[in-house]
């Protein structure tokens, strides 16, 4: 019997895998150490490790890193593009702008395809979809035999205006094929069918440059499982929130850009829900970097807006996540205006904070937690052991003394000044988005998240923070609550007054026979397939537009309109209810759904836990004697008030004074923030 | 700010940060919602003021064109209605003359009140893509004065206590080419100001109105505090440099020089531009706002970790004489006020090169518009179309690294360019090339960045005219430290029924033109950093085979011989013998080249034995590129630049 679910999260430096039993409920979870030039030898590690009888197991997940780290480190096989004549340079101009406007000295990185082996044939699509120029073959078939000659791994194909028409470009890829049967070929009408040259070839580009990665990665691991005993499809997080199988890989390996950084976020949605709330923040905070992200009506606000390295967009829906350089180990420091500052700048994981005893003499906001006495000295469970009297001087030399401050006050500086910028970043992706912090609440995880998520809360408003069961991990858990989801969209450019319904239905059957051929490949049965409609409509004339969930049967467009401007409302704080509407394209989300286990819960039981250790915590210019609690210690429907601190193998639990905090059924740890 | 306490470190580190992400929260808000798509292209920018219209704080990703002039127009409407405002006012303004950019950047001004005192201000600025005057885009080159530019806006009222003014905002936008999209963007500014009104409430709210105003006070003495720091540590000295606008249309052959001089004592910088020519009669003048704002962008430059705001230009004056190209006054014709913009940039960079050499830079290539309306014919129902285009171009060589490629011109870095898929879907014309073009860099140790070519033909349309907005066709992008000039911006065209092109150049207006006709454009390269015989062959090889640089000028420009062995492997090889013989009979010659006879250039470049890179990288000299006849004061201007950046430190 298979009664097993595995999902593998690799990080920078610990690869988590979550071992979930079917039947019961319960979760274990084994971490090794990552193995970044091999990250399966890790994966393996994990699974001898953790004793796992791959036989039994019914689901394996995956959050990986190939692709980012191959995309990052510049990883990439020889890729080559074919371009439309005169359009080689379309991904070396690209938008033509700066990431940083004033540092002349900081340039945007080249393509990810050098200029040399971006080749032209002559071919002409027009504007309307029409071929005014056939593909030149004899000129196609010498630039494919060139790049055989170069024995270039991977191929893109992109040709100007063939997200209306992509029958040049299929006929590339054939001739090329017929030359190289074995290489992988992106055609950007294929990888993605939308307007904009720029975004499209950069998309197609990078999908051409990582897919000999990821399908090797994939391949090596689907065997490596197989010989172990695994007998369903190996399921790979993407970007986009869901996981798909190795046969969408192929086309689509540029979707797994993203993936670690999707785990997160997917998983404080998942607890979030757990815990009845619809809306949610999800709070990241590891050594070096904050992840942010938000759930909205139950749904992860998507963004198509995004890129590994700035200038070449992967416009694959993506789950947005906001990062900003703060983290445990982030530096504090005064700047020659004489301002204190926090970050970006980190002591990283070597030599890390001051108390780490690994030379670092500059307060980090871990040495000014250890101060306040909000995080211990023995951390993982007596394995790792700080050093408060460096922490100290850290404080003292770096803060207190040039700011003329008390030790204490110097260390609520630094910890203030960290928690305004990460609540910043939070406002970016809530106030500014619409949508008000106090109707969210705050899953704060990583390893620094809840020592930090009630001061975030309080200082937004946000009523409730929730902790879950296993801070440091809960990425792993985000793989393993996953279904199979894959996004399709087609330009749709039209006045929505005068879009008749079966205009717009005709749209979205051409996707749905296209979601159903792929979910269907990967071997999901229809009646597990679960289709969200988004039609994206802007206030004609205007230039972005705004995805308006639509019906599974669209008749009445008027209703679609009022949508429109009611999501404008939300978004932006005012409407035009006179003024023309424009649809600009159409999208859906195809998800298969994937069986759901449920997590294992604890009966409650009303109780307020006791013990003897405590220890002076400061807040607010004042030391509290606050509890310490094992969480291990804490059983289900505990209760108990701020200040208090609950300390666990991999983070530390912070419940300020006036705040109360509460075990729930699923062992998650709920603070309750007063104004 | 006086006997009050300083904020606690924290106060002020949180208010610093919260200001600049309000300001980043209303750009943001502009850019999803605008409706000239030369905003959503990101020519924009927004800031906080204080009470008085001091600048607080600026967008991080505002376009430089803006910084240093925002403050200005903040304090105009203070002007016009201090005693008059209440909280849900938003006032307009475009007016150049009270130290606005030109016509098209229209600021939406908001006051913010906490009950009802004034605490300060919210600003949006945003190019609108038609403000009326004579042509579409409301770039006319041939005006001389504002009335043939576009509508003026001195200070009005848009909203009264949240009320639309609707008689007022539909008096500006009839008389512009596009009222739907005026009054979409007039909404979109007005909400935007107000996202950044809702944050400084909510700071308020937090911290205590006092505190948030202290804030405002402090964060603009943080920055001059910096700034003078940094002055201070920097030898006190005098600095010159001077730069061209092509020519004055309405006047004879002759570049228009603008002169600065600059002087840091102690802690305080002075920029005078005494010598500077007298106001021009085209569009390409300066108003005193946008030459403070050149200069401000052109230093920010050499700061680029500080934030802006009204403390960043404390320590600096500026000095120009009246009436100058530099400080034209009402009515003078300002909408081009970019020209001058880009080259008081580019001096500022040269003389800041001398002082701080591990961010020295040589000149970047000239911005270029392309505007161009008439009717669509391609459909069955005829339309009007209406295009305004911008390419990015090569920035200067640098120490140590070539020169940027392919970047959004330097007046406004934030700028992005446009798709071709989207041009092609709204106007009736198609792209038949969009390409870097090779060899536009110039030659250097450390070459500029590479410019790049668009071609494009009009379809079915009638009715079509064009006009082109550049410079530099004859004050040609200049190399430093030896390094040499890249090419001349222009624009040709090649009729539907002819096989030649005709050189319309860098400057005209309201051309006819028609179905079939190909117009193209090259964008110039930055200029060389220096000496491009001291550039390593392996640098020159790398160019060749990425096609950058063809193996004809690797000869000519850096005395490189290369050949050609498998292109199919990209295989070429250096010649090293060659190479050394060339490169010593280029070093023999190449000062005599600089001085020979322009009438003897000119006369090859007429037989087609040389080109026009070759004129002004070679022979310095300037000429008609249509006619090439020789431009004598042009060429003389252009020789004494020339001899002072590239043969003067040749070896």
């Amino acid at each position: 019997m298979k009664n097993i679910r595995v999902a593998v999260d690799v990080g920078g430096t610990f690869t988590d895998v979550v071992i979930m039993d079917e039947t019961t409920g319960a979760i274990r979870i084994e971490k090794t150490s990552s193995t970044p030039d091999d990250p399966m030898v890790a994966i393996l590690n994990g699974i001898e490790q953790g004793g796992i009888d791959l036989s039994k197991v019914s689901m394996f997940s995956h959050g990986t890193t190939v692709a980012t780290n191959a995309l990052i480190q510049r990883n990439l096989p020889r890729t080559a593009m074919i371009c439309t004549e005169g359009f080689r340079d379309v991904v070396e101009i690209r938008r033509a702008n700066k990431e940083d406007l004033w540092d002349t000295y900081k340039d945007v990185a080249k393509p990810y395809v050098a200029r040399r082996d971006r080749l032209v044939v002559k071919e002409c699509v027009n504007a309307d979809g029409q071929v005014l120029e056939a593909l030149d073959e004899d000129e196609a078939l010498r630039v494919a035999n060139v790049l055989k000659k170069r024995d270039v791994k991977s191929v893109a194909i992109c040709f100007m205006n063939s997200y209306t028409n992509g029958a040049n470009e299929e006929r590339m890829r054939e001739i090329l094929q017929s030359v190289m049967p074995d290489i992988p070929i992106s055609i950007s009408s294929q990888v993605l069918p939308e307007i904009f040259e720029h975004e499209r070839f950069s998309t197609t580009m990078a999908n051409a440059a990582v897919s000999p990665v990821v399908v090797d990665y994939v391949e090596r691991l689907e065997g490596k499982l197989a010989d172990g005993g695994y007998e369903r499809d190996l399921l790979l997080l993407h970007t986009g929130g869901g996981v798909m199988t190795p046969a969408s890989v192929k086309d689509f390996a540029a979707r797994l850009a993203g993936s670690g950084i999707a785990a997160g976020a997917i998983a404080s949605r998942f607890i979030g829900n757990l815990c009845g709330f619809d809306n949610s923040i999800g709070f990241d905070m590891g050594g070096t970097s904050t992840d942010v992200s938000l759930v909205y009506e139950g749904k992860s606000r998507v963004t198509k807006d995004w890129y590994i390295e700035y200038g070449y967009p992967i416009r694959f829906p993506s789950i947005e996540v906001l990062t900003i350089g703060a983290g445990g180990g982030s530096l504090a420091w005064q700047d020659e205006g004489g301002s204190l500052r926090n970050g970006p700048q980190s002591a990283g994981a070597f030599p890390g904070p001051a108390c780490y005893k690994n030379g670092n003499e500059v307060a980090t906001n871990t040495d000014a937690n250890v101060v306040l006495g909000r995080l211990g000295t023995s951390l993982a469970g007596g394995k790792i052991q700080l050093d408060a009297r460096l922490a100290t001087a850290a404080v003292q030399d770096t803060v207190a003394t040039p700011f003329g401050m008390e030790l204490h006050e110097a260390a609520e500086s630094i910890v203030a000044v960290a928690n305004a910028n990460m609540a910043n970043a939070v406002r970016l992706l809530s106030i500014s988005r619409g949508y008000d912090p106090r109707d969210f609440a705050l899953v704060a995880f990583g390893g620094a998240g809840a020592l930090h998520g009630a001061a975030i809360a309080k200082e937004l408003s946000i009523p409730t923070v929730i902790i879950p069961p296993n801070p440091g991990v809960t990425s792993a858990l985000g793989c393993l609550l996953v279904d199979i989801q894959h996004d399709f969209s087609e330009s749709f450019m039209a006045s929505a007054a005068d879009t008749k319904p079966a205009d717009i239905e005709a749209a979205f059957a051409r996707l749905e026979a296209m979601a159903a051929e792929r979910l269907t490949h990967e071997g999901v049965a229809a009646k597990d397939i679960v289709i969200q409609r988004n039609v994206e409509m802007m206030y004609q004339g205007q230039w972005r537009s705004l995805a308006v969930p639509a019906p599974s049967k669209i008749s009445d467009i008027e209703a679609l309109i009022d949508g429109f401007h009611n999501e404008h409302q939300r978004e932006f704080n005012y409407r035009r209810d006179d003024a023309p509407v424009s649809i600009f394209r159409v999208a859906l989300t195809a998800t298969g759904m994937v069986p759901k286990a449920e997590l294992q819960t604890q009966t409650p039981n009303a109780n307020t836990p006791t013990t003897d250790a405590t220890r002076e915590v400061w807040f607010e210019g004042k030391a509290h004697t606050a509890m310490v609690f094992e969480r291990t210690d804490l059983t289900a429907g505990a209760t108990f008030d701020g200040p208090a601190i609950v300390e666990q193998f991999d983070s530390t639990v912070v419940i300020p004074p006036n705040t109360t905090a509460e075990v729930d059924t699923y062992m998650n740890i709920i603070i309750r923030v007063q104004e | 700010m006086t006997d009050k306490k300083a904020l606690d470190p924290v106060t002020f580190e949180v208010l610093k940060n919260s200001f600049i992400t309000s300001v980043d929260q209303m750009a943001e808000q502009m850019l999803r919602t605008c409706y000239s798509f030369v905003i959503y292209n990101r020519d924009f920018s927004n800031a906080l003021h204080d009470a008085e219209g001091n600048s607080v704080a600026q967008g991080n990703d505002d376009i430089a064109v803006h910084v240093g002039t925002l403050h200005f127009t903040c304090k105009d409407v203070i002007r016009a209605f201090k005693g008059d405002m209440m909280p849900g006012d938003v006032y307009a303004i475009n007016d150049p003359y009270a130290g606005g950019t030109h016509f098209s950047d229209v600021r939406l001004v908001r006051p913010i009140f906490d009950e009802d005192v004034l605490i300060g201000f919210s600003q949006s600025n945003g190019h609108w893509s038609d403000l009326g005057g004579s042509v579409p885009g409301s770039f006319d080159v041939t005006a001389k004065d504002m009335f043939r530019e576009a509508v003026r806006i001195t200070p009005v009222r848009l909203f009264r206590a949240g009320d639309f003014c609707e008689d007022v905002a539909n008096l500006i936008a009839n008389n512009t080419r596009d009222p739907a999209s005026i009054i979409g963007d007039i909404h979109s500014q007005a909400q935007a100001t107000q996202v950044s009104e809702r944050e400084i409430l909510r700071l308020v709210r937090k911290y205590g109105r006092d505190q948030v105003t202290q804030g405002m006070d402090e964060v603009q003495d943080y920055v001059e505090r910096a700034v003078r720091q940094r002055i201070a540590a920097l030898p006190d000295g005098t600095w010159e440099s001077v730069d061209y606008i092509d020519r004055d249309p309405s006047a004879g052959e002759g570049m228009i020089p603008i002169h600065i001089k600059m002087t840091i004592k102690g802690d305080q910088i002075h920029y005078d531009f005494e010598g500077s020519h007298p106001t021009i009669g085209s569009m390409y003048n300066s108003a005193p706002g946008a030459t403070f704002s050149a200069v401000v962008a052109g230093m920010k430059t050499f700061f680029p970790d500080l934030p802006l705001n009204s403390g960043f230009y404390r320590m600096i004056s500026v000095e120009a004489p009246e009436n100058s190209v530099v400080s034209a006054q009402w009515p003078v014709a300002v909408t081009g006020f970019l020209m001058p913009f880009e080259k008081i940039m580019n001096s500022v960079f040269e003389m800041w090169s001398q002082i701080i050499p591990e961010r020295a830079i040589a000149c970047a290539f000239n911005l270029e518009y392309l505007l161009a309306g008439g009717t669509d014919k391609r459909r069955d129902e005829d339309s009007t179309f209406m295009f305004y285009e911008w390419l990015p171009g090569g920035w200067g060589g640098r120490r140590g690294k070539d020169g940027s490629d392919v970047t959004t011109a330097c007046f406004g870095t934030g700028l992005m360019s446009q798709p071709n898929e989207g041009n092609e879907r709204v106007n009736p014309t198609r792209t038949l090339e969009f390409q870097i073009k090779q060899d536009s860099a110039g030659p250097g140790k450390w070459r500029g960045g590479a410019g790049v070519q668009k071609t494009s033909v009009l379809l079915e349309s009638e009715k079509s005219v064009m006009s082109y907005v550049c410079d530099r066709e004859r004050a040609v992008v200049w190399g430093v430290d030896g390094g040499l000039p890249s090419m001349p911006h222009g624009l040709t065209i090649k009729r539907a029924d002819s096989d030649t092109s005709e050189w319309l150049g860098s400057v005209f207006s309201d051309f006819p033109m028609y179905s079939g006709d190909e117009f193209a454009r090259p964008t110039a390269g930055g200029g060389g950093f220096g000496d491009p015989l001291e550039r390593t062959t392996d640098m020159v090889l790398t160019d060749v085979v990425d096609e950058y640089v063809s193996i004809e000028r690797a000869a000519l420009d850096y005395g490189v011989v290369i050949t050609e062995v498998d292109a199919d492997l990209c295989e070429y090889k250096v010649d090293e013998a060659e190479t050394d013989k060339l490169r010593a009979h280029i070093r023999a010659n190449r000062v005599a080249w600089a001085r020979s006879d322009p009438e003897e250039v000119a006369e090859k470049y007429r037989n087609g034995e040389i080109n026009s890179m070759d004129a002004v990288r070679r022979y310095a000299v300037i000429l008609d590129w249509e006619t090439g006849d020789p431009l004598p004061k042009t060429i003389a201007q252009f020789r004494e630049s020339f001899e002072r950046r590239s043969v003067a430190h040749w070896s």
